[in-house]
């Protein structure tokens, strides 16, 4: 497809010289030049200078812009264009009767390429015309080449991003079927944590998670419980009550997780380590009460903390083989006043800014599909 | 006449043309269109009117035209115009502008000579 494109634009042929000059005779002067070699355009004055370029702006090779012309001066155009942003593909050589050092400096500054002064040899303007013209030929070859480029580059990126969160989410999909869940919890804990890190961005720049991190926490999201896959049915399955060495047990899913992950460890990958801090600390909380190696406040990481409340949440407005689900108000006061165990003051407010979006997500106000495809 | 013999009598540069037009043929032809060319007439008028801002630039368009042309006297007589109006000396414009129609009426004559001939 985009081939297509750079076929139309190669169709324009870039090779009309556009010779802007009040005075016929100074504008003869020029064409005489260069009327066997290319297509020129002729303006009396800035105005028509400017839509000209504003018409021919894919075959214009070159400007000649005369300084003093009436309705609008060369220097007037020459800042329409660096306005306007036409000053990066077509050249412009400032023709001018006098040498002041004040309106050359000028034109410069505004973007001219060249200033030829009256009178001047063909010869000369003849070739330096021409260098400048290759120069911009070569130089927007350029350009093309690297756009196309970072274009393929990009997509390939966008590719082996979707195939990896397709793996992780795969992966984290069977921890689930084993704990007869619905794949929804997984779905959730990743869009939550979505809200959270948008709010953590915007309000606590402290933490220093770019956009791209933040993308990276929400995959490695979906593989918190991923230590459950070591779990014997007859506690992860259990309906009733764990005894106290089956929840110890339990407990140990965090542990398991991070086991399985060190079988492929990356040093140095961040994807890794975000998988890997919020397999293990996902169960810790902010006082130390949490497990399974009872970190304290910030001890715990940033994405650790995102996940472990999202996912306390989720537990709590879900039914479980275990338990009824809460009613979201309820589920809320129960996380605000600590009664699921202690989190940051900063992970509080995150959730009171989501909470709408949260309850619209749990209450099924509108569809998760439509959640997921909004983030 | 000749081209040569033309910027002879009108104290121009016939070197410089050439170099820069190559043929008489094509002097001619950009002789003729400095025949038409408005500049001095709108000179005339706007100084005529009071108008310096627009005496200024056909003053300056004249001048730059005439060092097209290689009119090496003509040229001078504009050019000093030009800085005369710059500054908004209307006096000293004034009393240039006799020398510049005397330097002008001699190149319009010589043209009308090299066309015929």
């Amino acid at each position: 497809m985009n081939r297509n494109t750079d076929n139309i634009e190669q169709i324009v042929e870039k090779n009309t010289i556009l010779i802007a000059d009040d005075a016929e005779l100074n504008r003869e002067m020029i064409k005489f030049i260069f009327e066997e070699e290319y297509n020129i355009l002729e303006a009396e004055d800035g105005e028509q200078a400017i839509s000209i370029i504003q018409e021919h702006t894919q075959s214009v090779c070159l400007i000649f812009l005369d300084l003093l012309m009436p309705k609008k001066s060369g220097l007037d155009v020459l800042q329409f264009m660096s306005n306007e942003g036409y000053i990066n593909y077509i050249p412009v050589i400032m023709i001018t009767g006098e040498a002041t050092d004040e309106t050359d400096e000028k034109a410069y500054e505004y973007g001219a390429m060249d200033i030829i002064y009256k009178p001047f040899a063909p010869n000369v303007v003849m070739r330096r015309a021409r260098n400048i013209i290759e120069l911009y030929e070569k130089r927007i070859d350029m350009e093309k080449q690297l756009e196309q480029r970072t274009r393929e580059l990009v997509e390939s990126k966008e590719k082996l991003e979707k195939s990896n969160e397709f793996l992780v989410n795969a992966l984290s999909s069977v921890v689930e079927f084993r704990s007869l869940e619905s794949g929804e919890h997984i779905h959730r804990v990743k869009y939550f944590t979505s809200l959270f890190m948008d709010y953590i961005m915007k309000y606590y720049p402290k933490y220093g998670v770019t956009k791209e991190q933040a993308a990276l926490i929400v995959n490695a999201s979906a593989l918190h419980d991923l230590g459950k896959i070591a779990i014997p049915d007859s506690i992860l399955l259990k309906p009733g009550r764990l005894t106290q060495e089956e929840f110890e047990e339990m407990k140990r899913h965090t542990l398991y997780g991070c086991e399985l992950l060190e079988k492929f460890k990356q040093e140095e990958n961040e994807f890794y380590r975000y998988c890997y801090d919020i397999c293990r600390y996902h169960h810790e909380r902010y006082d130390g009460n949490g497990y399974p190696d009872h970190l304290k406040g910030d001890e715990i990481p940033i994405w650790a903390q995102v996940v472990s409340i999202v996912d306390v949440y989720d537990a709590l407005v879900s039914k479980r083989v275990y338990k009824d689900p809460y009613a979201v108000e309820e589920a809320a006061r129960m996380i605000q006043e600590g009664e699921c165990g202690n989190f940051s003051p900063e992970m509080l407010n995150c959730f009171d800014l989501a909470r709408a979006e949260l309850f619209d997500v749990t209450e099924g106000k509108f569809s998760f599909a439509d959640a997921l495809q909004s983030q | 006449m000749t081209v040569q013999e033309f910027y002879t009598e009108v104290d121009g540069n016939y070197d410089e043309i050439m170099a820069r037009l190559k043929t008489d043929a094509r002097v001619i032809k950009f002789a003729g269109m400095f025949a038409k060319d408005d500049s001095y007439n709108a000179l005339v008028r706007t100084m005529q009117e009071g108008n310096l801002d627009d005496a200024f630039r056909a003053a300056h368009t004249m001048k730059g035209v005439c060092q097209n042309m290689a009119f090496t006297r003509l040229f001078r007589s504009s050019n000093d115009i030009t800085e005369a109006l710059r500054v908004k000396d209307i006096d000293r414009a004034n009393m240039l502008l006799e020398q510049v129609t005397s330097d002008y009426q001699r190149v319009m004559d010589g043209i009308k000579k090299l066309v015929e001939s």
